[in-house]
């Protein structure tokens, strides 16, 4: 054994011993990353030490061997050595995986930014289907509150009170004005999906008085709806909006909303379709999922209940 | 064989030069080009929304909002579709915006309304609690300048080939012609027929009224151009 094999073994034993103590086993040892890492340097310090003493042995003990090629530059001569076995094999892997790529690989496995976007969208859709699918009672209510506080609360406020008349007060079903108007100038929001508007005050007669709906009339059938369906004004919703609207107010499916009470179907609707009424514009709000709707109705209804 | 092109080397890099320029010629190109051609559904700016357009620049909302929804369910579940390079093929300068002290604005006509960014313009905090965005109170008397915007839309004709007066196809499969006037005084009347229909869903009298004599307020054509933000 010649002193290059002795010196590399002493470096080795040190530098491994230098790596043993650098590292603190008492904390780090049951830590993947850890292990992976110490198992790396060991490696790192083995594999040097060996490159390092094959070149060296090679400088001390190679000798000129082979035939000079006929071209040589100022001198420098190249050896006519056939192609390294291992080389030549890399190098017609790299051909072959060259034409795979061509053809397959970066044609039908390429990035997409939007790919990736797809594939996520996916995971995040299933685990929300998976999640909250079936979720109904409290549960909704509390994903329709906090849908409600990132998407709705910009316009009806936290406290869903509409900020001062800028949106419509979500804490009670309807106010008095919004009837008067509905009434006044008809109204047709595709509520209930339907392409029938409510007539204007020149197609509501009153039943009861056979004749057409007066200014007294309209302002005590307001105040009625308005306060939840009751007081004064019975007699006029009896005569003028219950055959649409039912003798409860609760609406018909596919004729009237239900004017009485908040319910699913009407605030899916108004979340779907938008809003144009005596209050203002309320635009449509795509960006929600099904069941997002049915949370935030959900919610609206928890508010008035 | 080829120890000429080694006996050469600024021959043999401007070859190889020459060689990878035309792979990245081609494989970069057609797909740019692809990619900034207008989306279908994407219109060019009607004078009033270029005036509210430059009232935006001027104030510098784009240091504080961005105009860029990426591909990402968090931003999309929020803000609505990604966007795509097509969608801002008439916007000179692109607007992107790299930072978010305020939301996203790429699609906000989508899911405001004139009456809200009437108010939320006079004062943020009112609407929104804890709002850090300031009031943009002077936009409400300042007057938006309808010259330059149509100055614009006379340029970009000229130099890009922005279809102003042609029929542009929507999404629906129906078409849609944004007018732009041939005359700067025709100009002016188009904007002040638009802002009086922004300014009829708005509450502000003195903007009523200033819309009414035939002055634009820079909030009337910054709000006809939040509402083109789809």
């Amino acid at each position: 054994m010649n002193k290059l094999y002795l010196g590399a073994i002493v470096v080795t034993v040190l530098m491994l011993i230098a790596t043993y103590v650098s590292f603190d086993f008492k904390h780090g040892s049951s830590d993947i990353v850890n292990q992976i890492a110490i198992l790396g340097a060991v490696v790192l310090v083995i594999a040097t030490i060996f490159v390092v003493v094959k070149y060296v042995r090679q400088m001390q003990t190679d000798t000129v061997t082979g035939e000079l090629m006929d071209e040589n530059w100022d001198g420098v001569g190249e050896y006519d050595n056939p192609v390294p076995t291992g080389w030549a094999i890399v190098f017609a892997l790299t051909m072959i995986w060259g034409m795979w790529y061509y053809l397959v690989g970066y044609p039908v496995n390429a990035y997409s930014q939007i790919g990736e976007y797809n594939e996520d969208a996916k995971v995040l859709n299933d685990k929300f289907e998976a999640e909250y699918k079936h979720i109904v009672g409290d549960k909704l209510v509390e994903m329709g509150e906090s849908v409600y506080l990132s998407n709705c609360a910009a316009c009806h406020g936290l406290n869903a009170d509409g900020i001062d008349g800028q949106a419509a007060d979500l804490n009670v079903r309807i106010e008095k004005s919004v009837v008067k108007d509905a009434i006044e100038n008809g109204s047709n929001n595709h509520l209930l999906g339907m392409e029938m508007p409510m007539p204007d005050r020149n197609g509501l007669f009153n039943m009861n008085t056979g004749a057409l709906i007066t200014d007294a009339e309209i302002d005590a059938v307001s105040a009625f709806v308005a306060n939840g369906m009751s007081g004064a004004g019975a007699d006029v919703f009896a005569g003028t909006c219950a055959a649409c609207h039912g003798e409860d107010g609760k609406g018909m499916e596919s004729v009237s909303p239900n004017i009485a009470t908040y319910d699913s179907a009407l605030v899916v609707n108004v979340i779907v379709e938008g809003k144009k009424g005596a209050i203002g514009t309320m635009p449509k709000m795509e960006v929600l999922n099904k069941k997002q709707k049915e949370a935030v109705a959900a919610y609206v209804q928890s508010l008035s209940n | 064989m080829f120890h000429w092109l080694e006996k050469n080397p600024f021959l043999f890099s401007v070859g190889v030069f020459l060689v990878i320029a035309f792979a990245g010629v081609i494989t970069l190109i057609p797909s740019f080009a692809e990619a900034s051609r207008p989306v279908i559904g994407t219109t060019p700016y009607s004078t009033l929304e270029l005036a509210g357009r430059h009232v935006y620049i001027k104030n510098s909302c784009n240091a504080c909002h961005s105009q860029l929804v990426r591909p990402f369910k968090s931003e999309t579940d929020r803000y609505g579709d990604y966007s795509l390079s097509g969608e801002y093929a008439y916007d000179r300068p692109f607007l992107w915006g790299s930072k978010r002290t305020g939301p996203d604005l790429m699609r906000v006509g989508n899911y405001r309304t004139t009456e809200w960014h009437e108010n939320h313009m006079m004062d943020p905090e009112a609407l929104v609690p804890g709002s850090i965005m300031p009031g943009y109170k002077w936009m409400f008397t300042n007057l938006a300048d309808i010259d330059t915007a149509y100055a614009e839309q006379i340029t970009v004709t000229d130099f890009f080939g922005v279809p102003y007066n042609k029929a542009v196809p929507m999404k629906d499969g129906s078409t849609k012609t944004i007018f732009m006037g041939s005359t700067v005084e025709e100009a002016r009347a188009d904007a002040l027929a638009e802002a009086k229909l922004v300014a009829a869903d708005m509450k502000n009298q003195d903007v009523k009224d200033m819309v009414a004599k035939g002055q634009i307020p820079e909030i009337v054509a910054i709000i006809a151009y939040m509402n083109s933000l789809k």
